[in-house]
């Protein structure tokens, strides 16, 4: 979703039919999943990765995000990066 | 007395089924204390009053239908009805495992990384022991079923051979089963993996050395000549909760060895 305001533009996560439910916590993992696989073979700064940061970023609570970078800081991240 | 103008055996006052219920119930308490004090001297003594009570109850019901001779075809009736009640509860209890492990490997939950099997878990080879055990119970429930042949056609040799048979197999199987256990890379805390894993294959287990017990009773009766080939309902009994075991190992190798790999 895209919203303009005062000529501020206001962007959310899209819709993903793939998660069609109301509990979002999978498609915050994936999207997290796929940010760090995307960064892993294309670099932090490639243009397609942005996207799944930005979606894990509104989609995750921050808590989380922050857990998992610990995980994977530590390599005991259980996910296949 | 027994009264002659129906057919039913009233019991006579047996204190085996009050106390077999309080020790349920202690049961129950030892297995708080085991899970929150780790306590397990209660959980010990509670097994063998169960176990004591259920030799002398079992005793009880041996001198009443072979000694006695009160069971006629109401009672085997009853008694093989009973049987099937029990085997279609021991069923849902597995149809609980399955659930709980379908439930979960499925759609791996978010703490697995949406990975199944998990990650780091080394699952054994479906097809080294478990396949020899999915023979050797299939060949034992074979082997159960000669014995029930022989034991119609009134042949105490070849039934005991093929008694005898059947329970080396199961022991063959435990034993096994116990190997595959010690060599095991993973444990029962090992994520939910492990615990449904073991869970299930461990009940499964479980069942085996009941059956193995049961089906031993009875060969040490078919040996003392309890049985004749109109009147065996223990044996039947057992051969039926052999069968049960065996079709549960088969959707055990199914789907936690086969599919899970």
């Amino acid at each position: 979703m895209v919203l303009e305001v005062d000529g501020v533009k206001l962007e959310t996560a899209p819709w993903d039919p793939r998660f069609p439910n109301t509990n979002q916590t999978k498609y915050c993992y994936q999207s997290f999943l796929d940010y760090q696989r995307c960064k892993k073979i294309r670099g932090e700064e490639f243009d397609a990765c942005q996207y799944y940061k930005r979606v894990s970023k509104s989609i995750c609570p921050n808590a989380w995000i922050d857990k998992w970078n610990t995980q994977i800081e530590e390599n005991r991240f259980p996910g296949n990066i | 007395m027994m009264k002659i103008n129906q057919p039913y055996f009233i019991l006579n006052l047996s204190p085996w089924p009050i106390l077999m219920a309080l020790n349920t119930f202690n049961l129950m308490i030892s297995n708080i204390m085991i899970m929150n004090f780790k306590f397990n001297m209660m959980s010990l003594m509670n097994m063998f009053m169960i176990i004591s009570i259920s030799i002398l109850w079992w005793r009880d019901v041996i001198r009443e239908s072979t000694f006695q001779g009160n069971h006629n075809f109401y009672i085997m009736n009853l008694i093989k009805f009973s049987m099937i009640l029990f085997i279609i509860s021991e069923m849902f209890l597995f149809i609980s495992f399955f659930w709980n492990f379908l439930h979960n490997s499925l759609a791996p939950s978010i703490e697995l990384g949406l990975n199944w099997p998990p990650k780091n878990i080394n699952f054994f080879n479906p097809l080294l022991i478990p396949l020899l055990n999915t023979i050797i119970l299939l060949t034992s429930s074979f082997t159960v079923t000669l014995t029930h042949l022989y034991l119609l056609n009134n042949s105490k040799k070849k039934t005991i051979i093929f008694m005898n048979l059947t329970i080396i197999l199961s022991i063959y199987f435990l034993m096994l089963q116990m190997l595959e256990y010690n060599q095991a890379t993973f444990t029962f805390s090992d994520s939910i993996f492990g615990s449904s894993f073991y869970m299930a294959t461990g009940f499964h287990g479980l069942h085996v050395i009941i059956g193995t017990i049961f089906l031993m009773i009875n060969l040490l009766r078919m040996m003392k000549l309890h049985f004749s080939f109109i009147h065996h309902i223990s044996f039947e009994l057992a051969a039926w909760y052999w069968h049960f075991i065996d079709i549960i190992w088969l959707f055990l190798y199914m789907t936690f060895y086969w599919w899970n790999n």
